[in-house]
């Protein structure tokens, strides 16, 4: 018989150690940039001169990443590039890649690797 | 790039409508603005004829560049080393033929095995034919360099970075990927030649000569029905895309 | 006989010290990925000739004796030898253990190994790794209800350890077949190359299985028969004629046609030729049968040990000729012609291991052997005694 207590120490045995190995994860310790992050509202400068993004700034907070994400599916597998839609268009309004993208996304704790080798224009 | 007369047998497919470009004669257009949208063809095969009549041995604008405009990477290694074009010297066994030079690259095969192995379909051909790494994909598995016969392909091995000598238009890649030739698709997409061919063009050899081959008026259809050429093991089945004038 | 099955104390020192051992082996293969993961694969060996490297080596070859492990249940289960019934939960288990120690070190030396649920995401129903994707869960999963059932329900052992033998054949296949569909690399495509993979697994498998019991029961103080372990001796006699029988055919065919004569010759006469004749064949086949063949050695315990240890190193140099020496070799890319690049065109692959690969090899090494380990304490998976019955006798002595 298996009983049911032994599968369960097994488990349990078998558990810390994944998950210390889970733990060690290096993208996570990659990701970190080692700064402590306050909380309170973010506010972005708008770039200069402009008043509205491609699409509204509200849908655009909330899914310029699978927008950007469709886009690059779409001009790498397909072929489709669409000159607006860029992400290189949208550096030529949002000139500081620190002051945009970057700022955000360390305020929101995500680390997306778009220009580790793509060009931000500076 | 000069808005002048380019040749654009090129740029758009499908919605060629959507370009505002004038056909000038057969197979060459003039480009009047760049197109807002442009989409990869079903309906081409683009494909390079390279004569080895006319490549000489000491020359090598073409992997030069590449190297520039692709940003492929130089580690200082040359078994690490990444080329997505290399000159190949070859000498008969028989030593009846003088030695030749020719630039090898990925042949962007019909049916190419790399594709079929790749796990995650991070290889992929393009409705245009052309085969594609997508860097976003690639789990870094090396399959596909096992299966490539023609040695097209490279995992990069160590971290590269930007420069200001770096082409803007083209991204690095990231360590861990599997990168190789992509026939320029950027400059196609943008109505220009891949880079090897336009330096050997420069270079006043020309040597390589590119189109799609589904255009029976192109040159390189023409030539390709004309001439006798040869692919790099044809008895593999793969149907390479380069084509060899004079071997 | 069956039902006396008793989990090990795992009080002892000894059986501690294996514990540490064994996870010392795990944290240096975790300390190896992280330093592979930060610093990237150029801190391997590995170049664009040679691109799969000693990790793969240990991976496949674990892979290759998990589904070989199966052989002492199948045995009992298909076969019905009934003496080897005892040892069905063993070898299931021991399966799933092999298996997780090499998929671990196959997955963490992907390039990018943070992106590997894409595979689930993505499928590509054309390559092999997305095949083996499938045997290998399916595999698990199937080695699991064999030994659920050997547990608890015996009216299913039967079709569970049918439904897992069936599968290993195939998962085996899959494995070769990694190589032997390649028609690029002309040292390993060949439809024999699976058959192979599948004969290598049963001999590593087998004798895997003699080093483990012996150690187990030897350790444990617990008795086993002899008579079964020259039951073993037998079956792995076998399968090892089984690989030569096929090793030979494959030169053979090679040989009698001109077009393999290039690389027939240099596999047996190149720089890697030492790994061929001393690790497949001599390690791997020749070795092993002339010490189980031999009277005095093959009757005795220790004979057997010491041919069971070199199966095993055979597995890793027959897996990593197939590897190292099928990648090595130049492509023959222009027939009648001498080419030579920048890019090694034409001249053979080189590849020096470094001591990250090792440790990561090392890893998986650690991983089985732990959650074998474990498995034992925490499961009565062993006999408390290992017997034959009153009478039996294998059918032959050397
Ligand atoms: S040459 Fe190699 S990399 Fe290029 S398409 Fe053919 S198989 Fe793929
Ligand atoms: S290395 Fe990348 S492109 Fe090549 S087979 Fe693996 S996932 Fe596909």
């Amino acid at each position: 018989m298996l009983r049911f207590s032994s599968l369960v120490r097994f488990v349990l045995t078998v558990l810390p150690i994944a998950v210390g190995l889970l733990w060690l994860n290096p993208s996570l310790v990659m990701a970190s940039d080692g700064q402590e992050h306050v909380p309170g509202a973010l506010r972005l400068e708008m770039p200069a001169g402009k008043k509205e993004c491609v699409k509204p700034t509200e849908w655009m907070r909330r899914n310029h990443m699978d927008f950007l994400k469709h886009n690059r599916d779409m001009a790498v597998r397909e072929g489709v590039r669409v000159t607006s839609d860029s992400l290189k268009n949208c550096t030529t309004c949002h000139t500081s890649r620190e002051k945009f993208c970057d700022r955000c996304h360390t305020y929101a704790g995500v680390a997306p690797n778009c220009f580790e080798c793509h060009h931000y224009p500076k | 790039m000069t808005m002048a007369t380019i040749e654009r047998r090129a740029v758009l497919g499908l919605g060629g409508a959507l370009a505002a470009g004038v056909t000038l004669a057969p197979g060459i257009t003039l480009l009047a603005a760049p197109a807002e949208r442009t989409e990869a063809s079903a309906g081409r095969r683009w494909a390079m004829l390279i004569d080895s009549t006319q490549c000489t041995n000491s020359c090598t604008a073409c992997t030069t560049a590449c190297r520039k405009e692709n940003n492929v990477p130089l580690f200082g290694e040359p078994s690490r080393d990444v080329h997505w074009i290399r000159k190949v010297e070859l000498r008969d066994k028989d030593q009846r033929r003088p030695s030749v030079q020719v630039p090898v690259l990925c042949n962007h095969c019909e049916n190419p095995p790399c594709v079929h192995v790749c796990p995650t379909e991070a290889s992929f051909i393009r409705k245009d034919g052309i085969v594609l790494v997508d860097m976003h994909r690639c789990i870094g598995c090396r399959y596909c360099i096992i299966a490539c016969p023609y040695k097209a392909r490279s995992l990069v091995y160590h971290e590269t970075r930007r420069t200001d000598e770096s082409n803007p238009n083209v991204p690095i890649r990231s360590k861990g990927v599997v990168e190789k030739c992509t026939f320029c698709v950027h400059r196609l997409d943008d109505g220009q030649e891949p880079a090897c061919v336009e330096a050997c063009k420069k270079e006043g050899k020309g040597a390589m000569l590119f189109g799609d081959l589904n255009d029976p008026r192109s040159e390189i259809a023409k030539r390709v029905h004309t001439v006798a050429t040869k692919t790099i093991r044809p008895d593999l089945g793969l149907k390479p895309r380069v084509y060899y004038q004079g071997l | 006989m069956i039902d006396e099955f008793a989990a090990i104390e795992g009080r002892s020192q000894g059986y501690w010290k294996l514990i540490a051992g064994m996870g010392l082996l795990l944290l240096l293969g975790a300390a190896a990925f992280i330093y592979i993961e930060v610093n990237g694969h150029g801190v391997t060996g590995m170049n664009n000739s040679v691109v799969w490297g000693l990790p793969h080596i240990f991976a496949i070859s674990l892979l290759v004796m998990a589904s070989g492990s199966l052989n002492l249940g199948s045995m009992s289960t298909i076969f019905a030898v009934k003496q080897f019934k005892q040892f069905g939960r063993f070898s299931a288990f021991l399966a799933i253990v092999l298996l997780a120690g090499g998929l671990t070190v196959l997955t963490l030396d992907l390039g990018r190994p943070d992106r590997m649920l894409l595979i689930m995401l993505h499928m590509n129903f054309r390559s092999m790794f997305t095949w083996n994707v499938f045997l290998y869960s399916g595999f698990t999963v199937l080695c699991f209800l064999y030994l659920w059932s050997m547990f608890q329900f015996p009216q299913f052992t039967k079709a569970a350890g049918s439904a897992a033998f069936a599968w290993r054949f195939v998962l085996t296949t899959g494995t070769g077949s990694i190589f032997g569909v390649i028609h690029a690399r002309e040292v390993f495509h060949s439809a024999i190359t699976a058959p192979t993979f599948v004969a290598v697994s049963l001999t590593s498998g087998t004798a895997m299985s003699i080093l483990l019991l012996l150690a187990s029961f030897r350790f444990t103080e617990r008795e086993l028969d002899r008579r079964l372990l020259f039951a073993l001796r037998n079956a792995l006699i076998f399968f090892l004629l089984l690989v030569l029988y096929l090793l030979i055919v494959e030169k053979f065919t090679k040989f009698y046609s001109p077009a393999f004569y290039d690389v027939e010759s240099w596999i047996l006469t190149g720089s890697y030729a030492w790994l061929y004749w001393g690790g497949v064949v001599l390690l791997g086949v020749l070795g092993p049968l002339a010490v189980l063949f031999n009277s005095n050695l093959g009757n005795q315990i220790g004979g057997i040990a010491f041919a069971s240890g070199m199966v095993v190193l055979g597995l890793f140099c027959f897996v990593g000729f197939v590897l190292i020496a099928g990648q090595a070799y130049p492509m023959n890319m222009f027939p009648g012609y001498e080419a030579a690049s920048i890019f090694q065109d034409g001249v053979e692959g080189s590849y020096a291991p470094t001591l990250v690969e090792f440790m990561l090899g090392l890893g998986g090494i650690g991983v089985s052997g732990l959650l074998y380990l474990l498995g034992i304490r925490f499961f009565r998976l062993l006999p408390k005694k290992a017997t034959a019955p009153e009478g039996w006798d294998v059918a032959w002595h050397p």
